[in-house]
């Protein structure tokens, strides 16, 4: 039988909480196989960016142990980050340097040879329509360029694990599917990519396995075709309205689970049983709400963590 | 040598301080407008040492302190520790880099001191010596002080509380005859030397030889820079 290969990325019962807010996350264990795109996801506030900063090697865990492509890392702490690339969830740059001198000074601060260095830094800012602007000056960026710009700096040096933060929030169309382009080029590599986001129709594109943090645990791990085939029986209900409204006859109506505004629109998490599409529709009426569009759509992932918590991943507070 | 694109932490500095002209005109400047004048003038010599003195203090611990706590604030000096560069490296180029720096500030003033104040070669060396020393451990105050603060305005606080009393026993206004405990304290405070170098230059005579001037501000320094570089793990950890 072959032997399954190392993993790129393993946590064993990794824990850390914050004094000041008992956030944080407990006795996470997960593994990343090279090649492989994991998805965390949790609302704000699961530990997501705690997980991704005790993996970065920015904090220590209070207990538990990982390991970056076989490097310990609490005890091997600079092998392990030669061998990561990061993109934070607010990046940060030298803003008075150009997009291209900063994206150079983290090529070459991760080993990067002079001579490859500037190629490969040229390339990929260009794969992110960012050559036009690669001289100019970083604090004009937009946010959008500034994360453009932070993942040049994560990808240039090649790592075998990627983390990612939130990775496309603020990423306008066409450089989301560079993106996505670019996750799965890197995947095919043998690049393992951990990918934190909210964003579930992206982490049902990319990600082969997802886990789901919920008050800083793992509550479910699997693929997202076994998560989402977890939910059979469950409807999603969308309904595009003219004005918002108080839903509250909607979470009144029999099999509803839970209504989450999503800017324009409401989104209904519900049993599938005879008649509820109607009584939804009733519940929006009474409401008071002027439909503009409606559909019924298959679960998605955000349905899963819906089921499991109780809660929403994107909580309008 | 190529300093733009850095690809070296002091590098990236030399860019940024050579990259803003309008700002580079003035830090270059300021200096010389403070020093030429107190040089020109026939105020007492302890006095006009004490100017330069107070200028290297002030720019060394400042300047350090505060640029690390901006990029602490921002977070792009977390995101810089987390490449696996040694924290210790960064530290040391940050201290390196801002005392050559701001002893390139400094220059300008100085040759216009030492073509107003002609001395001998020795003396020239060693004033150049114990002012960089001066910037040195200047710079070591402000790193050692960002290690508790993230905050450019707490810096100038505790700058202020550390600086005080070193200045003091230096002998810059006070102290300036010390015998005792204070003798002994003055000798292990690198601007002491600075200011005896200085007040020689402006035609002052003091017991210390160009020798002395030459070597305990190195050895002083070289302590200070290896203590603070001990701090480096705390200094670039992720602050909440």
């Amino acid at each position: 039988m072959a032997k399954s290969p190392d993993p790129a990325l393993e946590a064993k019962n990794v824990s850390r909480r914050y004094k000041s807010s008992g956030r944080g996350v407990e006795d996470v264990s997960f593994s990343v196989a090279p090649g492989e795109v994991f998805g965390l996801v949790g609302p704000n506030g699961s530990g997501k960016s705690t997980l991704l900063r005790v993996l970065s090697t920015a904090i220590e865990p209070d207990g538990g142990v990982f390991f970056v492509a076989g490097a310990d890392g609490l005890r091997e702490k600079r092998k392990a980050r030669a061998r990561l690339g990061l993109m934070v969830d607010r990046p940060t740059h030298y803003g008075d340097l150009s997009g291209r001198a900063n994206a150079y000074f983290f090529a070459r601060a991760y080993g990067v040879e002079a001579s490859k260095a500037e190629a490969v830094v040229s390339d990929l800012l260009d794969f992110f329509d960012l050559a036009e602007y690669a001289d100019d000056r970083v604090k004009t960026y937009s946010y959008g360029m500034g994360k453009k710009l932070a993942l040049v700096e994560a990808l240039a040096h090649r790592p075998e694990v990627l983390l990612l933060d939130e990775p496309s929030l603020g990423l306008d169309y066409t450089s989301q599917l560079a993106f996505q382009r670019k996750i799965r080029d890197l995947s095919e590599s043998g690049v393992a990519v951990v990918l934190a986001s909210n964003q579930v129709d992206e982490v049902e594109a990319l990600c082969d396995r997802v886990a789901f943090l919920y008050r800083g645990r793992v509550v479910a791990q699997d693929t997202p075709e076994a998560l989402i085939s977890s939910v059979e029986g469950v409807r999603r209900v969308v309904a595009t309205l003219r004005n918002p409204v108080e839903y509250g006859p909607v979470e009144g109506v029999e099999g509803v689970g839970r209504v989450v505004p999503e800017g324009r629109n409401l989104v209904v998490h519900c049993d599938e049983r005879p008649g509820i599409v109607a009584d939804v529709v009733a519940g929006l009426v009474r409401s008071g709400g002027d439909i503009v569009s409606f559909s019924v759509e298959r679960p998605n992932l955000e349905d899963v963590f819906v089921k499991l918590t109780g809660e929403a991943l994107r909580r309008e507070d | 040598m190529r300093i733009s694109p850095p690809d070296a932490y002091w590098k990236k500095d030399v860019a940024l301080f050579f990259g803003k002209r309008f700002a580079l005109a003035i830090k270059m400047l300021y200096p010389v407008a403070i020093i030429g004048p107190v040089a020109a003038s026939d105020i007492p010599p302890q006095y006009a040492a004490a100017v330069i003195g107070i200028v290297a203090v002030m720019a060394g611990t400042f300047g350090a302190g505060e640029s690390l706590t901006s990029d602490l604030n921002d977070g792009i000096l977390v995101r810089v520790s987390l490449t696996p560069i040694s924290p210790y490296r960064i530290v040391f180029e940050v201290l390196a880099v801002n005392a050559v720096l701001d002893f390139l500030q400094l220059l300008p003033a100085l040759l216009v001191v030492f073509l107003l104040h002609p001395v001998p070669l020795i003396w020239v060396l060693a004033a150049c010596v114990a002012l960089f020393g001066t910037l040195v451990a200047a710079n070591c105050i402000g790193i050692f002080i960002a290690n508790f603060t993230s905050s450019p305005a707490d810096v100038l606080l505790y700058a202020t509380a550390i600086l005080f009393p070193l200045i003091y026993v230096s002998g810059f206004f006070r102290n300036q005859n010390p015998e005792g405990i204070m003798l002994t304290l003055r000798g292990f405070v690198p601007f002491a030397y600075a200011n005896d170098a200085l007040k020689t230059v402006f035609g002052l005579t003091t017991d210390t030889a160009p020798t002395e001037v030459l070597v305990y501000p190195v050895l002083i320094c070289a302590v200070m820079a290896f203590a603070v570089c001990l701090t480096a793990p705390r200094l670039l950890r992720t602050r909440f």
